[in-house]
């Protein structure tokens, strides 16, 4: 019989790094049910006006959603609404949920949290300070969406309830996910932000929720920060060229007026990239490139597409209508609010290091002085399945 | 039972060893012979025997003894007794002057039957409880042992406890001799080697080896043989108290020991270089050696497209891992690591677990040990009970335990495939089954943590198994290339060029040029 001889020693020294090794692995080692816990699907947080922290938190009972199992029910009919919304003040944030307690059953579970709304005061005043404890914590979903609240506060946002999904937390979320196909929010998930706000050279931005109506919101537009403080917003057209420019686009349709009424041309790709070239060792101006793939996806008049020229023209005019937004967007937070949100400070520091030493501390001033270079190359590769535009053959 | 035989064994032994002395004579005259055989077989009443007189004018006395029930009479009468009474009855016939003893004379003159002489009365009763009949005559000092053993069992068919899709549905039956005509059948080759011994002190139950020589590897047959003279037991009921005993590790969970039913699978295996061991009495036969491969190995899987068997390989292996850690993985994932759960996932298990009294390691630890007894009310019940036993179990399981709150949902159906995969490889059902809550308490205990634990011990102890000097875990550990084509992946049978299992084979036995070895296409290219 073949057996392999070694020394016991060896072998239980063997096993002992084995099982050893296991203990590195990070773990949660505390036991507890999932129905012990309470899942907070959106979380909201506020100043109030005499300087005090506002936790608005969004649980689920998943019991209710079970019941309403197509997720169409309402809460109607006596059966248990599928989410509550509970609010607490206190002076930190973890003082804050703990405290909330004394108003829910069980702990809160941050795990699952969708969304992440700031109000309006929290962001004028500073955000960081108020984020510290999201990364600190070692049960927080790194994937939740952040938005700014503006003219509504947070606990409005999260108390509003239609019947698009039975988790209200979900339907923000999705009105933040479909933006690959608009293009007019950004979406910022919390490690994003994390970086951002680590990373020297570029200033931070947030999407944007308003409340539209009674029972709906909108996700649209940017929160413009500068070093953790609300410096302004931007409108729907100029995120977009902020978005175009910092590669964010995925799909959007940009309308294009031709003679004859406008061309809605839908993006297929676009490739955004910002640099700052430098002349005699200081930087000359900031660059933007971007390279957009679109198709004609409408032709709202009575133009013709027939002949390559009229396509070479559209696209020249496309790489217009882009080149203005994103110049609308720059010179915004250029001039308006000298917050550097596109990074080009970050390109600097990375590829003059040297320099970026020195000026770190001017830079916001520099950066709203330098002019901008903004490069925008459009190719046409569809025109759709007519060619020209619908009309009567005469 | 087993207890009542264990305490009285030693006793016993000695008394029937005294009984009849092992070169105790045949007593020539007949009348001791009777007195001696009523000593030996008082009690019991199915012994008979039976006198004649045969020769010209009853000459010759003879005595035939058997046991009723295990020989055939008709045989007997016919072909043994009546030719004799024939033969002799004319005076020339039987002189002494025609030369020879009397029984040579006798055998001489059956034909159809085969009679062998037997010397002692010790072996004369021995081959009576065996089954035989033994002819006594008077002035003889030896008996001849005649075989009209009766053939009685069950018909070849189609196995139940492996049943396949395409290939023979011919299985073994209780009956040794039949069992090893069916690999005869299948292997036309004089290097098909059965080599016969008995095992059992009271028994006395005809065991056999079967290996190909030249294929099965020298040392292991050796090794089988050594291991298989050491077994000291009363009885032989079945191959599994072989098994037990000439198992590498007898208290590990794996089987290092296979066994099968069915034909077509087992010549399977001694074309690999396994040596089987069959026994008298159970259809059931042992192959060695036996590695961990074999537990996801099916024969469809060599009739069948290469693909389509190594994708029902890989499903095998899966349904492996499932069967032991769903549970544990489970428990783990609610009570520990709910950060790793979607989202939406999360509401669905908050939903099925709201209201559930118990914490979900309870409620899988119920479910598992409901599920289990169910599983065993099933094999030992009559079987049109058993249609009853699962319409109640699939009630109390899957309805009622759910609609009183008493279990949640996803756990019916965790438990449900879970069960379904452990029915997947029945080798490791044992194992599957006990590893299961050791995985299930681990991982209440430390979550993954304890999961991985158990995991890395499961796989040491399982790389430490050897099956007859071959590593349990060949191919992987070692790993041995050529056989990685018969591993979790399935290469065309053309393809297979070499055999699995033993991995050094010698082409010993090319003495005999028409050993039709081309039994694995490609033969001749194996090292």
């Amino acid at each position: 019989m073949i057996c392999r001889k070694g020394s016991k020693g060896a072998k239980i020294a063997l096993l002992a790094i084995f099982l050893l090794s296991a203990l590195l692995l990070s773990g949660c080692w505390n036991n507890r049910d999932l129905t012990e816990m309470n899942l907070v699907s959106a979380a909201g947080l506020e100043r109030t006006k005499d300087g005090k922290l506002l936790l608005t938190v969004q649980v689920v009972e998943p019991a209710a959603i079970q019941s309403t199992s197509s997720g169409k029910g309402q809460g109607g009919n006596g059966s248990p609404y599928p989410t509550y919304v509970s609010s607490y003040e206190g002076e930190t944030l973890f003082e804050t949920i703990r405290g909330i307690l004394s108003t829910l059953d069980k702990k809160l579970f941050f795990s699952a949290t969708q969304i992440l709304i700031l109000g309006e005061n929290l962001a004028k005043d500073d955000i960081i300070e108020a984020l510290d404890f999201f990364q600190r914590d070692h049960e927080i979903n790194y994937k939740m969406y952040i938005l700014v609240a503006k003219d509504v506060s947070p606990q409005e946002i999260l108390e509003i309830k239609n019947d698009l999904d039975p988790i209200e937390a979900m339907y923000l979320k999705r009105t933040v996910d479909n933006n690959v196909a608009r293009g007019t929010v950004k979406r910022t998930m919390l490690i994003d932000l994390v970086k951002d706000i680590y990373c020297s050279g570029k200033q931070i931005a947030i999407g944007q929720i308003t409340k539209s109506g009674k029972k709906e919101v909108r996700t649209e537009g940017i929160a413009v920060f500068k070093d953790g403080k609300l410096a302004g917003w931007l409108n729907r057209r100029e995120t977009r060229g902020y978005l175009f420019a910092i590669n964010q686009i995925k799909s959007t349709i940009v309308n294009v007026p031709v003679e004859e009424g406008l061309v809605a041309i839908e993006t297929i790709s676009a490739k955004g990239k910002v640099h700052v070239p430098f002349k005699k060792g200081k930087p000359a101006a900031l660059g933007i490139k971007v390279n957009i793939e679109a198709a004609v996806g409408e032709y709202a008049g009575t133009g013709k597409l027939e002949c390559p020229e009229r396509i070479y023209e559209l696209e020249r005019k496309t790489e217009e209508v882009v080149r203005k937004e994103i110049e609308d967007a720059l010179k915004k937070v250029q001039k308006e609010f000298s917050s550097d949100i596109f990074g080009f400070g970050q390109q600097v520091r990375k590829y003059n290091p040297k320099y970026w030493k020195k000026i770190k501390k001017e830079w916001n001033e520099l950066f709203s002085e330098l002019p901008a270079d903004i490069k925008v190359k459009a190719k046409l590769r569809r025109v759709g399945s007519v060619r020209d535009s619908l009309e009567k053959d005469e | 039972m087993i207890n009542i035989r264990n305490q009285e064994k030693t006793a016993n032994q000695n008394k029937v060893q005294n009984f009849i002395d092992s070169r105790e004579p045949i007593p020539e005259r007949l009348e001791l012979v009777k007195t001696r055989l009523n000593e030996i077989f008082s009690g019991t009443d199915d012994f008979m025997y039976r006198e004649f007189t045969c020769g010209k004018n009853g000459s010759i006395k003879i005595l035939v003894a058997f046991i009723r029930g295990l020989v055939d009479k008709r045989t007997l009468n016919q072909e043994v007794i009546r030719p004799l009474i024939e033969r002799f009855s004319s005076e020339e016939f039987y002189t002494p002057a025609a030369g020879g003893r009397l029984y040579e004379r006798f055998i001489e003159a059956v034909i159809n039957v085969d009679l062998k002489e037997a010397d002692t009365m010790h072996q004369a009763v021995n081959s009576i409880v065996s089954g035989e009949a033994l002819l006594f005559i008077e002035g003889e000092d030896k008996a001849l042992v005649i075989g009209v053993k009766r053939v009685q069992g069950r018909q070849v068919e189609e196995p139940d406890t492996e049943t396949s899709i395409r290939g023979s549905r011919e299985g073994f039956v209780e009956n040794l001799a039949v069992n090893t005509t069916l690999i005869r059948k299948r292997v036309k080759n004089p290097n098909l080697k059965i080599e016969m011994m008995k095992i059992g002190q009271q028994t006395k139950t005809d065991v056999c080896i079967c290996y190909i020589k030249g294929i099965a590897k020298d040392e292991i047959v050796k090794e089988v043989k050594e291991r298989l003279k050491k077994i000291k037991v009363d009885g032989v009921l079945d191959t599994g108290i072989i098994e037990q005993q000439i198992s590498d590790y007898r208290f590990s969970l794996f089987p290092t020991v296979g066994n099968s039913e069915k034909c077509d699978k087992l010549v399977g295996k001694l074309l690999d270089g396994r040596v089987a061991i069959l026994c008298d009495g159970t259809p059931f036969v042992l192959t060695v050696p036996y590695l961990f491969i074999e537990s996801i190995q099916v024969t469809d899987d060599y009739y069948d497209h290469a693909f389509f068997a190594t994708f029902m390989r890989l499903l095998r292996l899966i349904s492996l891992l499932v069967s032991v850690l769903l549970p544990g993985l489970y428990v783990a994932l609610v009570s520990f690591h709910q950060t790793v759960i979607p989202f939406k996932l999360m509401i669905t298990l908050a939903a099925s677990r709201q209201g559930i009294p118990f914490s979900p390691f309870i409620e899988a630890f119920l479910m598992i040990i409901v599920f289990e007894l169910l599983r065993e009310a099933g094999v030992r019940m009559p079987r049109p009970i058993g249609q009853a036993l699962s319409i109640v179990g699939a009630i109390v399981l899957g309805e009622a335990s759910v609609a009183a709150g008493i279990t949640s949902n996803l756990m019916v159906i965790i438990v449900a495939t879970t069960a379904i995969c452990s029915f997947i490889i029945p080798p490791f059902i044992r194992a599957t089954m006990l590893l299961r809550f050791v995985v299930l308490i681990a991982a209440n205990i430390l979550g993954f943590l304890g999961i991985w634990f158990v995991g890395i011990a499961v796989l040491i102890h399982l790389c430490k198994l050897h099956s007859f000097g071959i590593p349990y875990m060949t191919p992987f550990a070692p790993i041995t290339s050529a056989i990685l084509k018969d591993s979790f992946i399935v290469v065309p049978y053309w393809a297979m060029i070499t055999r699995s299992g033993a991995q050094e084979h010698v082409e010993e036995n090319s003495g005999s040029p028409d050993q039709s070895n081309n039994n694995k296409p490609g033969d001749e290219n194996k090292t």
